[in-house]
């Protein structure tokens, strides 16, 4: 397991953060994602043999946001 | 969907037109009413506190509410709107080799209604609550100041959020503590109509600054039932605002959404100066916009009347003031300084706010009856100095000048 911090410059309300943190449900090999809209960036931990940054940002594009690795 | 084909009208979204039409018309037809009527149901004012909260939350306590709000409701909305969406793909995919297109309709107003639904059952409940508490406690004039240029400042900062002028504006949005969000998420889980009814029970944690402001009012009612109607009657007012807003922005697309936002921005940035300012006028504060163009216009004010001149002056010798619905008359009265006289407010079937008769440098408050004369024994001042009077709500404002 490896947590990582990704900068997510374009949320604009708390709501970006419940929609990003639902990503824990639906992101196979992720433990957890603790997103904040006052610091706009999302830390995430997960099994970095199931899951790449690749494939994290892209999750978070298909959710309308940009995320990139801090 | 061909240019030709009408989507079907969706039965909730018929309903909630109608919902919006009657608020609106009880509203106005409850502002225009014979005074009277407010009066025989209930000599101590409550009608028509009922009557303001309802009229507050029609007009600026739903766009207040929506920005503060507006994630939790949009979150209830999500699920909704993703099924829409794969709905829509799937047809599209179906329909992609025939050519024939069938329209998908956004169902968001049937979560929206849940939504406020149980937002107003959850409010009522905290306003029962906060009337419960209210009644082991008293709200002095000053505290009520105090809580509402704090408000004000929790409005302008979220307005200028909205805005976008600062990073550090982004600490005046609440976020819902995690394991809340995280409970909400788990167990709404497939279940469309319980996630925003949860959702909207939960708004009563992230109340706007209009909402702060009725709580604040709840509390001071000291009552059970009347800190619940007061609550009922806000959220009941907020709800055709909020749900106009809500549905073209969500069915209208982010464009609209962007332009509302900034609508509602503007709207809470004046609403939250207008709340700092009568916290001003509540603390009897030169600074306020009244005051200060008082002092800089000195015939400003609706005339202004002096003690031993020939109208306003009672039998007693005293100065009269006349506390209209619309405000105070004259709003500006003269007083020989040091020396102490009487103050005769005078009612005339007055059932706005203005009877809730504040003079904050004396520490004194007093409800007035909606018809007759209450007597206020104002002691000597200074020359030169100026005594400040409002309604409990900052709204209506006077003063007394010592020359």
């Amino acid at each position: 397991m490896i947590r990582k911090t990704f900068k997510v410059p374009d949320m604009s309300c708390t709501n970006c953060v419940m929609k990003l943190e639902a990503l824990e449900d639906t992101l196979d090999g992720v433990k957890e994602i603790n997103a904040s809209y006052h610091k706009l960036e999302m830390v995430i931990v997960y099994d970095e043999t199931k899951l790449t940054d690749e494939q994290i940002i892209a999750a978070v594009k298909k959710k309308g946001y940009q995320a990139i690795p801090a | 969907m061909s240019k030709n084909q009408k989507p079907p009208l969706d039965p909730v979204i018929l309903v909630m037109i109608g919902i919006v039409f009657v608020a609106v018309a009880i509203g106005l037809a409850v502002v225009q009413s014979n005074p009277n009527t407010v009066n025989i149901a209930n000599s101590s004012g409550t009608m028509s506190q009922l009557v303001v909260a309802f009229v507050t939350g029609l007009t600026t306590g739903g766009l207040s509410c929506l920005a503060v709000q507006g994630g939790l409701l949009a979150s209830s909305l999500a699920h909704q709107i993703e099924q829409d969406y794969v709905e829509q793909a799937a047809q599209r995919k179906t329909h992609k080799k025939s050519k024939v297109q069938t329209p998908v309709r956004s169902n968001s107003a049937l979560p929206i209604f849940l939504f406020l639904v149980a937002k107003i059952v959850a409010y009522t409940l905290l306003g029962a609550l906060l009337g419960l508490l209210g009644s082991f406690l008293t709200l002095s004039p000053a505290i009520r100041a105090l809580l509402m240029i704090a408000i004000g400042v929790f409005m302008v900062g979220n307005a200028l959020r909205m805005f976008n002028v600062h990073p550090s504006f982004r600490y005046f949005s609440v976020e819902p503590p995690k394991f809340i969000t995280r409970y909400i998420r788990r167990t709404a889980k497939g279940t469309d109509t319980f996630t925003p009814l949860f959702l909207g029970a939960l708004t009563v944690f992230i109340p706007c600054g209009v909402t702060q402001a009725m709580m604040a009012a709840a509390l001071g009612t000291g009552s059970i039932a009347t800190g619940a109607a007061l609550m009922f009657a806000f959220t009941l007012g907020t709800s055709p605002v909020f749900f106009v807003v809500a549905y073209l922005t969500t069915e209208l697309g982010s464009r609209l959404e962007k332009f509302f936002m900034r609508f509602v921005a503007v709207v809470v940035l004046i609403l939250g100066l207008f709340t700092m300012n009568s916290g001003l006028n509540i603390l009897g504060s030169p600074l306020s916009v009244q005051n200060l163009s008082r002092g800089l216009l000195p015939s400003n004010g609706g005339g202004a009347a002096e003690t031993g001149s020939t109208s306003p002056v009672a039998a007693n010798r005293g100065l009269v003031l006349q506390v209209g619905n619309e405000g105070y008359f004259p709003q500006t009265l003269k007083a020989t300084a040091g020396k102490a006289f009487t103050l005769n407010l005078v009612t005339n079937q007055t059932y706005s706010c203005a009877r809730d008769f504040v003079i904050p440098a004396l520490d004194y408050y007093e409800l007035l009856p909606d018809t007759g004369t209450v007597q206020v024994n104002i002691p000597a001042q200074e020359k030169g100095s100026t005594l400040f009077f409002t309604c409990s709500m900052g709204m209506y404002t006077g003063q007394i000048q010592f020359e």
